[in-house]
């Protein structure tokens, strides 16, 4: 293959792998836009949602010989039913208590996730069933194939965020959940009802975030626990993109995508192995220091 | 509060919008914020809520509409009834059900949002009326025309005064039957004032919406007021009609200065003013 169709090659995949991480990383801002609360479960929120899979699949998937679009729906279910489950059993309780408070919550709600799916599946990793991999790929030029998973991913994450942008933008209940992340008093003493602000975003968010991580694992054949690594690398992303902003989650999931894979391809024969991974962690101390508020994200108004 | 007692008792069934029957309002289950409030609001009047910082002002109003629950305020003894129903210590969303919009401290609006995005806020209670139009705006612009030129900017970025349109527009759109108002003059220009003041007087005849204002501007507070409570230290300590509140001495020495020039706080015994957490 040539330098350019290398190069072709290394760039669409990085995209596809950026568009992965981009549906954990909305997840996030999506809980952050509306809530304020850093989620640092949304690592083993994905590796859940990758996990289901195996445990749904020689009872239901397999049995039934349903295929890959099954499992994306069923994960979707499960994740929509998880976020209503702990907001209404864990963070519901927390309305009105300090950010932080809830933040650490999630610290030991990851913990719990990890420990469970270790207890009730085991530390292996486990290859999905044929029957549910997706078999096709995307033709591209140069003789390059994207494989389904990242072409779904892609397809996927552009749904979910121009989906997201019309909603916070044009309709009354994207206004109201703004409303309420930027002064919940004054959203309350209009009616509006900030325990279902809250329940609607945590279902969304983890419904989103499931569906990356099930992505991620069918592009690795299987799950693992390597999917925790995620939710770290999707920091460097919406801190890039803006920690409040959907599209800034997207573009800055898309960048980490990309240098992690021209890292990988280009710096690792070079330098070592394992760059590949260290470069996205320098890029967030980079752009930390650059440019705090990220791409997109909103700068507090002061007006003096 | 005899006072309001027998006002109560003289109006022949015709029950208040709101009233306060010996309320005790305590915060965080130690704090004594209002003892003893016996008041009330009929139905049409704006009824003032003077004195200084701390006397309780914003308390009340925050355990009429609810949102004082959010902040662990509790009504501890007394009780409140709105339109003749015992709301004692509902939360908030009953009573934006009942038809009670507070206007917060301080010109809440949304910064991020623009003015017309904080105004479509206005227009959604509790599950109801998803969809909007335009037109459901036009009663805000009535009042406030100014706004309308600026519906795509974002509410941050609007000056002070057109925030405070802003805040009162978008309580106006939610239709309320009892309208809260916590000093909506703090910060505006004397002019500004004015105006803000006229309009909701305005609101207050044509829309006949029943309104409490506590304000600290006693002069302009009492100038469109049907009916005045002075607080100090979370009691009522004069309550009158405002035409007749307006002309009592310790008043005009205490708020509006067009006493004696000698006169100091430590002349007006009616009012210790002293720090109460010292």
């Amino acid at each position: 293959m040539s330098v350019v169709g290398t190069l072709f090659e290394v760039t669409v995949t990085g995209i596809g792998l950026g568009a992965i991480y981009a549906l954990v990383a909305i997840g996030f801002s999506l809980i952050y836009k509306v809530t304020g609360v850093l989620n640092f479960a949304q690592g083993q929120l994905a590796l859940l949602g990758a996990y289901l899979v195996v445990v749904l699949s020689t009872p239901l998937l397999v049995a039934l010989e349903l295929p890959a679009s099954a499992a994306i729906v069923a994960t979707l279910v499960f994740g929509l039913l998880l976020g209503v489950f702990l907001e209404r059993v864990v963070f519901r309780h927390f309305i009105g208590e300090p950010v932080l408070s809830v933040i650490i919550v999630t610290l030991a709600l990851g913990g719990i996730i990890t420990g469970m799916v270790r207890f009730l599946i085991g530390p292996q990793y486990r290859a999905y069933p044929e029957a549910i991999r997706p078999d096709w790929s995307l033709p591209l030029p140069f003789g390059v194939d994207l494989s389904a998973s990242f072409t779904l991913g892609v397809a996927l994450s552009l749904v979910v965020v121009v989906a997201l942008m019309l909603f916070f933008r044009y309709t009354v209940i994207g206004s109201i959940l703004r409303a309420g992340s930027s002064d919940q008093q004054a959203a309350m003493v209009l009616g509006v009802s900030i325990e279902r602000t809250i329940l609607l975003s945590w279902a969304l968010s983890i419904a989103i975030t499931s569906i990356g991580g099930l992505l991620f694992a069918m592009s690795a054949g299987g799950a693992g626990f390597t999917i925790e690594a995620v939710g770290v690398l999707i920091f460097a992303a919406v801190v890039f993109g803006g920690l409040d902003s959907i599209p800034g989650a997207f573009i800055g999931s898309i960048v980490v995508g990309l240098i992690q894979q021209l890292g990988a391809f280009y710096a690792e024969p070079v330098i070592g192995p394992g760059v590949g991974q260290v470069l996205p962690m320098v890029f967030l101390l980079v752009v930390i220091l650059v440019k705090p508020y990220g791409l997109f994200g909103t700068e507090r108004i002061e007006r003096l | 509060m005899s006072d309001a007692e027998s006002r109560s008792s003289t109006d022949d069934g015709d029950t208040p919008v709101v009233e306060l029957d010996n309320a005790e309002i305590v915060y965080d289950r130690n704090f004594l914020a209002v003892q003893g409030v016996s008041m009330q609001a009929s139905r049409g009047d704006i009824v003032a809520l003077l004195g200084p910082n701390g006397a309780g002002k914003s308390t009340i109003l925050k355990m009429i509409s609810g949102i004082g629950r959010s902040e662990r305020g509790e009504v501890t003894r007394g009780d409140v009834y709105y339109e003749g129903e015992k709301v004692t210590n509902f939360q908030c969303k009953e009573m934006v059900n009942r038809g009670v919009t507070h206007i917060l401290e301080g010109r809440r609006v949304f910064p991020d949002l623009t003015v017309e995005e904080n105004l479509r806020c206005g227009l959604y209670r509790q599950g109801r009326r998803i969809r909007y139009d335009k037109s459901d705006y036009d009663l805000a612009f009535e009042y406030f025309p100014q706004l309308e030129d600026l519906l795509d900017v974002q509410a941050g970025y609007t000056s002070g005064g057109e925030q405070q349109m802003l805040v009162v527009a978008r309580a106006l759109i939610h239709r309320p039957n009892l309208l809260l108002l916590d000093e909506p003059s703090l910060g505006l220009a004397p002019k500004l004032v004015k105006d803000i003041y006229e309009t909701l007087r305005e609101i207050n005849r044509e829309e006949d919406i029943t309104m409490i204002i506590a304000d600290q501007n006693a002069k302009r507070t009492l100038e469109i007021a049907d009916y005045g409570y002075v607080l100090e230290n979370g009691q009522i300590e004069l309550n009158d009609p405002a035409d007749v509140l307006v002309d009592r001495e310790e008043i005009k020495e205490f708020y509006l200065g067009t006493s004696s020039e000698e006169s100091r706080y430590s002349d007006i015994r009616h009012y210790k003013i002293r720090k109460r957490y010292t």
